[in-house]
Protein backbone atom coordinates (compact mmCIF):
# COMPACT_ATOMS: atom_id res chain seq x y z
CA UNK A 1 0.00 0.00 0.00
CA UNK A 2 0.94 3.64 0.04
CA UNK A 3 2.41 3.65 3.53
CA UNK A 4 4.62 0.64 2.89
CA UNK A 5 5.89 2.23 -0.27
CA UNK A 6 6.33 5.44 1.60
CA UNK A 7 8.33 3.62 4.24
CA UNK A 8 10.45 2.04 1.53
CA UNK A 9 11.04 5.43 0.03
CA UNK A 10 12.04 6.61 3.44
CA UNK A 11 14.94 4.21 3.11
CA UNK A 12 16.26 7.03 1.05
CA UNK A 13 19.96 6.95 1.28
CA UNK A 14 20.42 10.14 3.24
CA UNK A 15 17.62 9.31 5.64
CA UNK A 16 18.65 5.73 5.98
CA UNK A 17 22.34 6.25 6.65
CA UNK A 18 21.69 4.62 9.98
CA UNK A 19 21.26 7.54 12.30
CA UNK A 20 22.17 6.68 15.83
CA UNK A 21 18.96 6.77 17.90
CA UNK A 22 20.28 9.78 19.75
CA UNK A 23 21.76 11.58 16.78
CA UNK A 24 18.91 14.08 16.52
CA UNK A 25 19.47 15.29 20.06
CA UNK A 26 22.87 16.64 19.27
CA UNK A 27 23.19 18.49 22.54
CA UNK A 28 22.09 15.60 24.77
CA UNK A 29 25.03 13.36 25.71
CA UNK A 30 24.87 9.82 24.48
CA UNK A 31 24.34 7.73 27.61
CA UNK A 32 23.33 4.49 25.92
CA UNK A 33 26.59 2.88 26.97
CA UNK A 34 25.58 3.23 30.61
CA UNK A 35 22.38 1.22 30.18
CA UNK A 36 22.73 -2.28 31.49
CA UNK A 37 21.45 -4.20 28.47
CA UNK A 38 22.06 -7.60 29.98
CA UNK A 39 19.97 -6.90 33.04
CA UNK A 40 17.07 -5.78 30.88
CA UNK A 41 17.38 -8.82 28.63
CA UNK A 42 17.38 -11.24 31.54
CA UNK A 43 14.36 -9.66 33.19
CA UNK A 44 12.09 -9.20 30.19
CA UNK A 45 12.54 -12.21 27.94
CA UNK A 46 9.51 -14.37 28.59
CA UNK A 47 9.92 -16.66 25.61
CA UNK A 48 13.48 -17.46 26.63
CA UNK A 49 12.21 -18.27 30.11
CA UNK A 50 9.60 -20.56 28.61
CA UNK A 51 12.25 -22.19 26.48
CA UNK A 52 14.38 -23.17 29.41
CA UNK A 53 11.81 -23.75 32.12
CA UNK A 54 8.28 -24.85 31.35
CA UNK A 55 6.70 -24.04 34.73
CA UNK A 56 8.44 -20.85 35.96
CA UNK A 57 7.46 -18.16 33.47
CA UNK A 58 8.98 -15.28 35.43
CA UNK A 59 11.94 -17.14 36.88
CA UNK A 60 14.64 -18.05 34.41
CA UNK A 61 16.30 -21.43 34.85
CA UNK A 62 19.35 -20.08 33.07
CA UNK A 63 21.11 -17.19 34.72
CA UNK A 64 22.21 -14.57 32.24
CA UNK A 65 25.56 -13.11 33.22
CA UNK A 66 25.02 -9.54 34.27
CA UNK A 67 27.69 -7.21 33.11
CA UNK A 68 29.15 -5.00 35.79
CA UNK A 69 31.57 -3.25 33.53
CA UNK A 70 29.70 -2.64 30.32
CA UNK A 71 32.22 -0.07 29.11
CA UNK A 72 35.01 -2.57 29.51
CA UNK A 73 33.01 -5.23 27.73
CA UNK A 74 32.28 -2.89 24.87
CA UNK A 75 35.94 -1.92 24.67
CA UNK A 76 37.00 -5.56 24.59
CA UNK A 77 34.58 -6.24 21.75
CA UNK A 78 36.02 -3.35 19.79
CA UNK A 79 39.56 -4.47 20.52
CA UNK A 80 38.75 -7.80 18.95
CA UNK A 81 38.39 -6.10 15.58
CA UNK A 82 40.97 -3.44 16.31
CA UNK A 83 42.30 -1.76 13.21
CA UNK A 84 45.60 -0.41 14.35
CA UNK A 85 45.78 2.32 11.70
CA UNK A 86 48.83 0.82 10.01
CA UNK A 87 49.71 3.56 7.65
CA UNK A 88 51.48 6.87 7.34
CA UNK A 89 49.68 9.97 6.20
CA UNK A 90 50.64 13.55 6.70
CA UNK A 91 49.47 17.00 5.81
CA UNK A 92 50.69 20.51 6.48
CA UNK A 93 49.82 24.10 5.64
CA UNK A 94 52.42 26.43 4.21
CA UNK A 95 52.29 29.84 2.64
CA UNK A 96 51.16 28.60 -0.79
CA UNK A 97 48.48 26.15 0.36
CA UNK A 98 48.32 22.62 1.77
CA UNK A 99 50.37 19.54 1.03
CA UNK A 100 48.84 16.10 1.60
CA UNK A 101 50.90 12.94 1.36
CA UNK A 102 50.39 9.27 2.16
CA UNK A 103 51.85 5.82 1.64
CA UNK A 104 49.90 3.04 -0.07
CA UNK A 105 50.26 -0.12 1.95
CA UNK A 106 47.37 -2.08 3.45
CA UNK A 107 48.19 -4.76 5.98
CA UNK A 108 46.15 -7.48 7.64
CA UNK A 109 48.28 -8.33 10.65
CA UNK A 110 51.57 -9.43 9.19
CA UNK A 111 50.21 -9.93 5.70
CA UNK A 112 50.57 -7.10 3.22
CA UNK A 113 47.24 -7.16 1.46
CA UNK A 114 47.98 -4.35 -0.97
CA UNK A 115 50.78 -2.00 -1.97
CA UNK A 116 48.58 0.17 -4.15
CA UNK A 117 45.90 1.59 -1.89
CA UNK A 118 44.70 5.11 -2.64
CA UNK A 119 44.79 6.65 0.79
CA UNK A 120 44.13 10.19 -0.33
CA UNK A 121 40.45 10.48 -1.05
CA UNK A 122 39.19 13.22 -3.33
CA UNK A 123 36.07 14.53 -1.62
CA UNK A 124 35.56 17.26 -4.20
CA UNK A 125 37.81 19.32 -6.49
CA UNK A 126 39.09 21.50 -3.67
CA UNK A 127 39.04 19.14 -0.68
CA UNK A 128 40.99 16.01 0.16
CA UNK A 129 40.69 13.48 2.95
CA UNK A 130 43.27 10.97 4.11
CA UNK A 131 42.66 7.39 5.06
CA UNK A 132 43.94 5.75 8.21
CA UNK A 133 42.25 2.95 10.08
CA UNK A 134 39.49 0.94 8.46
CA UNK A 135 39.67 1.40 4.70
CA UNK A 136 35.97 0.79 4.16
CA UNK A 137 35.01 3.16 6.95
CA UNK A 138 37.22 5.93 5.56
CA UNK A 139 36.13 5.49 1.97
CA UNK A 140 32.42 5.32 2.73
CA UNK A 141 32.31 8.24 5.11
CA UNK A 142 34.44 10.44 2.89
CA UNK A 143 32.15 9.76 -0.07
CA UNK A 144 29.17 10.43 2.16
CA UNK A 145 30.80 13.69 3.21
CA UNK A 146 31.22 14.51 -0.48
CA UNK A 147 27.47 14.11 -0.99
CA UNK A 148 26.69 16.38 1.94
CA UNK A 149 29.18 19.01 0.78
CA UNK A 150 27.65 19.02 -2.70
CA UNK A 151 24.11 19.38 -1.33
CA UNK A 152 25.32 22.25 0.84
CA UNK A 153 26.81 23.89 -2.24
CA UNK A 154 23.59 23.56 -4.20
CA UNK A 155 21.41 24.84 -1.39
CA UNK A 156 23.64 27.74 -0.38
CA UNK A 157 25.13 28.61 -3.78
CA UNK A 158 28.63 28.66 -2.34
CA UNK A 159 31.19 26.07 -1.45
CA UNK A 160 31.23 24.66 2.05
CA UNK A 161 34.18 25.74 4.17
CA UNK A 162 36.78 23.24 5.35
CA UNK A 163 35.74 24.01 8.94
CA UNK A 164 32.14 23.25 8.04
CA UNK A 165 32.81 20.00 6.24
CA UNK A 166 35.17 18.70 8.93
CA UNK A 167 32.55 19.57 11.54
CA UNK A 168 29.90 17.68 9.54
CA UNK A 169 32.12 14.61 9.47
CA UNK A 170 33.10 14.93 13.14
CA UNK A 171 29.45 15.15 14.20
CA UNK A 172 28.57 12.05 12.21
CA UNK A 173 31.51 10.11 13.64
CA UNK A 174 30.64 11.21 17.16
CA UNK A 175 27.16 9.80 16.79
CA UNK A 176 28.73 6.41 15.98
CA UNK A 177 31.16 6.62 18.87
CA UNK A 178 31.75 3.30 20.57
CA UNK A 179 30.33 1.28 17.68
CA UNK A 180 33.65 0.21 16.26
CA UNK A 181 34.30 2.68 13.45
CA UNK A 182 38.02 3.16 12.94
CA UNK A 183 38.83 6.39 11.15
CA UNK A 184 41.79 8.73 11.58
CA UNK A 185 41.50 11.28 8.86
CA UNK A 186 42.69 14.72 7.93
CA UNK A 187 40.39 16.99 5.95
CA UNK A 188 42.55 19.36 3.93
CA UNK A 189 41.46 21.99 1.47
CA UNK A 190 41.27 25.54 0.33
CA UNK A 191 38.26 27.77 0.95
CA UNK A 192 37.42 31.47 1.07
CA UNK A 193 39.42 31.97 4.25
CA UNK A 194 42.50 30.30 2.78
CA UNK A 195 44.04 26.88 3.39
CA UNK A 196 42.40 24.67 6.01
CA UNK A 197 43.49 21.50 7.77
CA UNK A 198 41.56 19.55 10.36
CA UNK A 199 42.23 16.21 12.03
CA UNK A 200 39.05 14.19 12.61
CA UNK A 201 38.86 10.75 14.16
CA UNK A 202 36.36 8.07 15.02
CA UNK A 203 36.52 8.91 18.71
CA UNK A 204 34.87 12.19 17.78
CA UNK A 205 37.94 14.45 18.04
CA UNK A 206 38.30 17.37 15.67
CA UNK A 207 41.47 19.43 15.82
CA UNK A 208 42.46 22.41 13.74
CA UNK A 209 46.15 22.59 13.02
CA UNK A 210 48.86 23.35 10.54
CA UNK A 211 50.86 20.08 10.70
CA UNK A 212 49.47 16.61 11.24
CA UNK A 213 50.63 13.07 10.67
CA UNK A 214 48.38 10.09 11.30
CA UNK A 215 49.09 6.37 11.46
CA UNK A 216 51.59 3.90 12.81
CA UNK A 217 54.39 5.55 10.86
CA UNK A 218 53.47 9.04 11.99
CA UNK A 219 56.20 9.17 14.62
CA UNK A 220 58.90 8.75 12.01
CA UNK A 221 57.21 11.14 9.62
CA UNK A 222 56.91 13.81 12.32
CA UNK A 223 60.66 13.59 12.89
CA UNK A 224 61.45 14.56 9.31
CA UNK A 225 58.48 16.91 8.92
CA UNK A 226 59.06 18.95 12.07
CA UNK A 227 62.77 19.26 11.36
CA UNK A 228 62.43 20.42 7.78
CA UNK A 229 59.28 22.54 8.04
CA UNK A 230 59.27 26.24 7.20
CA UNK A 231 56.16 28.28 6.57
CA UNK A 232 57.66 29.93 3.50
CA UNK A 233 58.49 27.25 0.96
CA UNK A 234 57.96 26.71 -2.70
CA UNK A 235 55.48 24.05 -3.74
CA UNK A 236 58.36 21.88 -4.90
CA UNK A 237 60.24 22.18 -1.61
CA UNK A 238 57.11 21.41 0.37
CA UNK A 239 56.36 18.37 -1.78
CA UNK A 240 59.89 17.10 -1.38
CA UNK A 241 59.65 17.49 2.41
CA UNK A 242 56.41 15.50 2.46
CA UNK A 243 57.86 12.84 0.18
CA UNK A 244 60.97 12.43 2.34
CA UNK A 245 58.92 12.27 5.52
CA UNK A 246 56.68 9.50 4.20
CA UNK A 247 59.67 7.66 2.75
CA UNK A 248 61.45 7.63 6.10
CA UNK A 249 58.30 6.39 7.80
CA UNK A 250 57.99 3.54 5.31
CA UNK A 251 61.63 2.70 5.90
CA UNK A 252 61.15 2.07 9.60
CA UNK A 253 57.49 1.17 9.95
CA UNK A 254 56.49 -2.27 8.69
CA UNK A 255 52.89 -1.32 8.22
CA UNK A 256 53.74 1.49 5.77
CA UNK A 257 55.13 1.14 2.28
CA UNK A 258 54.24 0.91 -1.37
CA UNK A 259 54.32 4.32 -3.00
CA UNK A 260 54.28 7.86 -1.72
CA UNK A 261 51.53 10.03 -3.20
CA UNK A 262 51.89 13.77 -2.79
CA UNK A 263 49.03 16.18 -3.48
CA UNK A 264 49.01 19.96 -3.39
CA UNK A 265 45.85 21.95 -2.64
CA UNK A 266 45.93 25.54 -3.79
CA UNK A 267 43.37 28.26 -4.49
CA UNK A 268 42.36 26.47 -7.71
CA UNK A 269 41.85 23.09 -6.06
CA UNK A 270 43.96 20.02 -5.59
CA UNK A 271 46.55 18.60 -7.93
CA UNK A 272 48.42 15.32 -7.64
CA UNK A 273 52.09 16.13 -7.76
CA UNK A 274 53.78 12.74 -7.65
CA UNK A 275 53.51 9.06 -6.90
CA UNK A 276 56.86 7.41 -6.27
CA UNK A 277 57.69 3.86 -5.28
CA UNK A 278 59.50 3.88 -1.93
CA UNK A 279 62.03 1.32 -3.09
CA UNK A 280 63.10 3.62 -5.88
CA UNK A 281 63.07 6.58 -3.52
CA UNK A 282 65.42 4.73 -1.21
CA UNK A 283 68.08 4.40 -3.87
CA UNK A 284 67.39 7.96 -4.97
CA UNK A 285 68.17 9.27 -1.49
CA UNK A 286 70.86 6.73 -0.68
CA UNK A 287 72.48 5.66 -3.93
CA UNK A 288 74.61 2.52 -3.77
CA UNK A 289 78.20 3.51 -3.12
CA UNK A 290 80.64 1.44 -5.10
CA UNK A 291 82.67 -0.26 -2.36
CA UNK A 292 86.42 0.07 -2.86
CA UNK A 293 87.70 -3.22 -4.21
CA UNK A 294 90.43 -4.72 -2.05
CA UNK A 295 91.30 -7.79 -3.93
CA UNK A 296 90.28 -8.42 -7.43
CA UNK A 297 90.23 -11.86 -8.87
CA UNK A 298 92.55 -12.11 -11.84
CA UNK A 299 91.11 -13.48 -15.03
CA UNK A 300 91.51 -17.24 -14.87
CA UNK A 301 93.50 -18.47 -17.81
CA UNK A 302 91.05 -20.11 -20.16
CA UNK A 303 91.55 -23.79 -20.55
CA UNK A 304 92.60 -24.60 -24.03
CA UNK A 305 92.48 -27.89 -25.60
CA UNK B 1 17.28 22.35 -27.34
CA UNK B 2 20.24 22.42 -29.69
CA UNK B 3 22.91 19.93 -30.69
CA UNK B 4 25.34 21.58 -28.28
CA UNK B 5 23.05 22.05 -25.32
CA UNK B 6 19.78 23.38 -23.97
CA UNK B 7 18.83 26.99 -23.28
CA UNK B 8 16.30 28.03 -20.60
CA UNK B 9 14.88 31.51 -20.29
CA UNK B 10 12.36 32.81 -17.74
CA UNK B 11 10.51 36.01 -17.08
CA UNK B 12 11.12 36.89 -13.46
CA UNK B 13 7.80 38.78 -13.03
CA UNK B 14 9.19 41.42 -10.65
CA UNK B 15 5.94 42.83 -9.32
CA UNK B 16 7.31 45.89 -7.56
CA UNK B 17 10.36 48.14 -7.93
CA UNK B 18 10.99 47.49 -4.24
CA UNK B 19 11.42 43.77 -4.86
CA UNK B 20 15.04 42.58 -5.01
CA UNK B 21 15.32 40.97 -8.48
CA UNK B 22 18.18 38.66 -7.54
CA UNK B 23 15.99 36.99 -4.92
CA UNK B 24 13.54 35.79 -7.55
CA UNK B 25 15.00 32.44 -8.50
CA UNK B 26 13.04 30.67 -11.20
CA UNK B 27 15.88 28.67 -12.70
CA UNK B 28 17.77 26.39 -10.34
CA UNK B 29 20.64 23.99 -10.63
CA UNK B 30 19.83 20.39 -9.78
CA UNK B 31 23.25 18.94 -10.51
CA UNK B 32 26.22 19.91 -12.58
CA UNK B 33 24.57 18.57 -15.71
CA UNK B 34 20.88 19.31 -15.02
CA UNK B 35 19.00 22.52 -14.42
CA UNK B 36 15.34 23.39 -14.26
CA UNK B 37 13.02 26.29 -14.86
CA UNK B 38 9.73 26.57 -12.98
CA UNK B 39 6.30 28.08 -13.40
CA UNK B 40 3.50 28.09 -10.82
CA UNK B 41 3.78 27.85 -7.05
CA UNK B 42 7.49 28.46 -6.65
CA UNK B 43 7.58 27.12 -3.09
CA UNK B 44 6.28 23.76 -4.32
CA UNK B 45 8.97 23.79 -6.97
CA UNK B 46 11.67 24.25 -4.36
CA UNK B 47 10.58 21.02 -2.66
CA UNK B 48 10.76 19.18 -5.97
CA UNK B 49 14.17 20.63 -6.79
CA UNK B 50 15.52 19.74 -3.35
CA UNK B 51 14.28 16.18 -3.80
CA UNK B 52 15.89 16.01 -7.25
CA UNK B 53 19.17 17.29 -5.84
CA UNK B 54 19.23 14.61 -3.16
CA UNK B 55 18.31 11.91 -5.71
CA UNK B 56 21.06 12.93 -8.13
CA UNK B 57 23.67 12.99 -5.38
CA UNK B 58 22.52 9.59 -4.09
CA UNK B 59 22.82 8.24 -7.60
CA UNK B 60 26.35 9.59 -7.90
CA UNK B 61 27.18 8.07 -4.53
CA UNK B 62 25.70 4.67 -5.29
CA UNK B 63 26.77 4.26 -8.90
CA UNK B 64 29.69 6.63 -9.34
CA UNK B 65 28.12 8.30 -12.40
CA UNK B 66 25.81 11.24 -13.09
CA UNK B 67 22.09 10.41 -13.16
CA UNK B 68 20.49 10.53 -16.60
CA UNK B 69 18.15 13.44 -17.24
CA UNK B 70 15.21 11.12 -17.79
CA UNK B 71 15.79 9.35 -14.47
CA UNK B 72 16.03 12.70 -12.72
CA UNK B 73 12.75 13.77 -14.32
CA UNK B 74 11.18 10.45 -13.36
CA UNK B 75 12.30 10.94 -9.74
CA UNK B 76 10.67 14.37 -9.67
CA UNK B 77 7.46 13.07 -11.19
CA UNK B 78 7.31 10.18 -8.71
CA UNK B 79 7.25 12.73 -5.94
CA UNK B 80 4.64 14.85 -7.71
CA UNK B 81 2.41 11.78 -8.13
CA UNK B 82 2.40 10.94 -4.45
CA UNK B 83 1.99 14.56 -3.35
CA UNK B 84 5.18 14.19 -1.34
CA UNK B 85 7.05 11.50 0.50
CA UNK B 86 6.23 9.52 3.59
CA UNK B 87 3.29 9.73 5.96
CA UNK B 88 4.16 12.98 7.65
CA UNK B 89 5.68 14.93 4.80
CA UNK B 90 3.12 14.19 2.13
CA UNK B 91 0.81 17.01 1.14
CA UNK B 92 -2.94 16.86 0.80
CA UNK B 93 -2.84 18.56 -2.58
CA UNK B 94 -0.81 18.20 -5.79
CA UNK B 95 2.35 20.21 -6.33
CA UNK B 96 1.12 23.27 -8.18
CA UNK B 97 4.07 23.71 -10.51
CA UNK B 98 5.26 22.84 -14.01
CA UNK B 99 8.95 22.35 -14.62
CA UNK B 100 11.21 22.43 -17.62
CA UNK B 101 14.13 20.15 -16.90
CA UNK B 102 17.16 20.71 -19.09
CA UNK B 103 20.18 18.50 -18.98
CA UNK B 104 23.03 16.78 -20.71
CA UNK B 105 23.92 13.12 -20.27
CA UNK B 106 25.38 10.21 -22.23
CA UNK B 107 22.47 10.53 -24.70
CA UNK B 108 23.31 14.16 -25.42
CA UNK B 109 21.24 17.23 -24.53
CA UNK B 110 17.58 16.77 -23.57
CA UNK B 111 14.61 18.79 -22.38
CA UNK B 112 11.65 17.48 -20.39
CA UNK B 113 8.41 19.13 -19.42
CA UNK B 114 6.54 18.04 -16.26
CA UNK B 115 3.15 19.05 -14.93
CA UNK B 116 1.33 18.65 -11.59
CA UNK B 117 -0.15 15.32 -12.63
CA UNK B 118 3.29 13.78 -12.54
CA UNK B 119 3.43 13.17 -16.29
CA UNK B 120 6.47 14.18 -18.25
CA UNK B 121 7.13 14.66 -21.93
CA UNK B 122 10.40 15.06 -23.76
CA UNK B 123 10.44 18.12 -25.98
CA UNK B 124 12.73 19.89 -28.38
CA UNK B 125 11.30 23.23 -27.35
CA UNK B 126 8.57 24.23 -24.90
CA UNK B 127 7.07 27.25 -23.23
CA UNK B 128 5.26 27.13 -19.90
CA UNK B 129 3.45 29.72 -17.83
CA UNK B 130 0.93 32.43 -18.44
CA UNK B 131 1.97 33.45 -21.94
CA UNK B 132 2.76 29.91 -22.98
CA UNK B 133 0.21 29.42 -25.75
CA UNK B 134 1.47 32.34 -27.81
CA UNK B 135 5.04 31.47 -26.96
CA UNK B 136 4.59 27.81 -27.94
CA UNK B 137 3.25 28.68 -31.38
CA UNK B 138 6.11 31.14 -31.94
CA UNK B 139 8.52 28.41 -30.92
CA UNK B 140 6.95 26.05 -33.45
CA UNK B 141 7.60 28.59 -36.20
CA UNK B 142 11.12 29.53 -35.22
CA UNK B 143 12.61 26.31 -33.87
CA UNK B 144 14.69 23.96 -35.97
CA UNK B 145 17.16 21.26 -35.03
CA UNK B 146 20.20 22.98 -36.50
CA UNK B 147 20.19 25.95 -34.14
CA UNK B 148 23.35 27.00 -32.34
CA UNK B 149 23.35 28.02 -28.69
CA UNK B 150 23.62 31.69 -29.63
CA UNK B 151 20.64 31.45 -32.00
CA UNK B 152 18.65 29.58 -29.37
CA UNK B 153 19.38 32.34 -26.83
CA UNK B 154 18.17 35.00 -29.23
CA UNK B 155 15.00 33.11 -30.14
CA UNK B 156 14.19 32.35 -26.48
CA UNK B 157 14.62 35.95 -25.47
CA UNK B 158 12.74 37.37 -28.44
CA UNK B 159 9.76 35.13 -27.71
CA UNK B 160 9.87 36.18 -24.05
CA UNK B 161 9.88 39.78 -25.20
CA UNK B 162 6.73 39.14 -27.26
CA UNK B 163 4.78 37.81 -24.30
CA UNK B 164 6.19 40.09 -21.62
CA UNK B 165 4.49 43.36 -20.84
CA UNK B 166 7.60 45.14 -19.59
CA UNK B 167 10.75 45.83 -21.49
CA UNK B 168 13.37 43.05 -21.30
CA UNK B 169 16.25 43.96 -18.98
CA UNK B 170 18.85 41.81 -17.16
CA UNK B 171 16.83 42.41 -13.99
CA UNK B 172 13.58 40.87 -15.12
CA UNK B 173 14.74 37.84 -17.11
CA UNK B 174 16.99 34.91 -16.30
CA UNK B 175 18.79 32.74 -18.82
CA UNK B 176 20.64 29.51 -18.22
CA UNK B 177 22.16 26.88 -20.41
CA UNK B 178 23.31 23.31 -19.99
CA UNK B 179 26.06 22.71 -22.55
CA UNK B 180 27.27 20.31 -21.27
CA UNK B 181 27.28 21.71 -17.74
CA UNK B 182 24.80 24.03 -16.09
CA UNK B 183 25.53 27.74 -16.19
CA UNK B 184 23.31 30.59 -15.04
CA UNK B 185 24.00 33.74 -17.03
CA UNK B 186 25.40 36.75 -15.23
CA UNK B 187 23.59 40.08 -15.78
CA UNK B 188 26.39 41.05 -18.18
CA UNK B 189 25.85 37.94 -20.29
CA UNK B 190 22.08 38.53 -20.34
CA UNK B 191 22.77 42.10 -21.46
CA UNK B 192 24.87 40.74 -24.32
CA UNK B 193 21.98 38.58 -25.55
CA UNK B 194 19.52 41.47 -25.23
CA UNK B 195 21.84 43.56 -27.36
CA UNK B 196 21.55 41.00 -30.16
CA UNK B 197 17.73 41.11 -30.26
Amino acid sequence: GKSREAKERKAHFIASVPQHPHADDAMIPNLSALENHFGAAAAGSDDLGALFSADAADQLALEFPTCNDFDGFQKATKEMVNNKKGTTTLSFIFDKGVIVAADSRASMGGYISSQTVRKIIEINPYMLGTMAGGAADCQFWHRNLGVKCRLHELANKRRISIAGSSKTLANILYSYRGMGLSIGTMIAGFDETGPGLYYVDSEGARLKGSRFSVGSGSLYAYGILDEGYKFNMSVEEAAELARRAIYHATFRDGASGGCVSVYYVGPDGWKKLSGDDVGELHYHYYPVQAAPVEQEMAEAPSAST
Amino acid sequence: MTKDGVVLAVEKRVTSPLLEPSSVEKIMEIDEHVGCAMSGLIADARTLVEHARVETQNHRFSYGEPMTVESTTQAICDLALRFGEGDEESMSRPFGVSLLIAGHDENGPSLYYTDPSGTFWQCNAKAIGSGSEGADSSLQDQYNKELTIAEAETIALSILKQVMEEKVTPNNVDIAKVSPSYHLYTPAEVEAVIARL
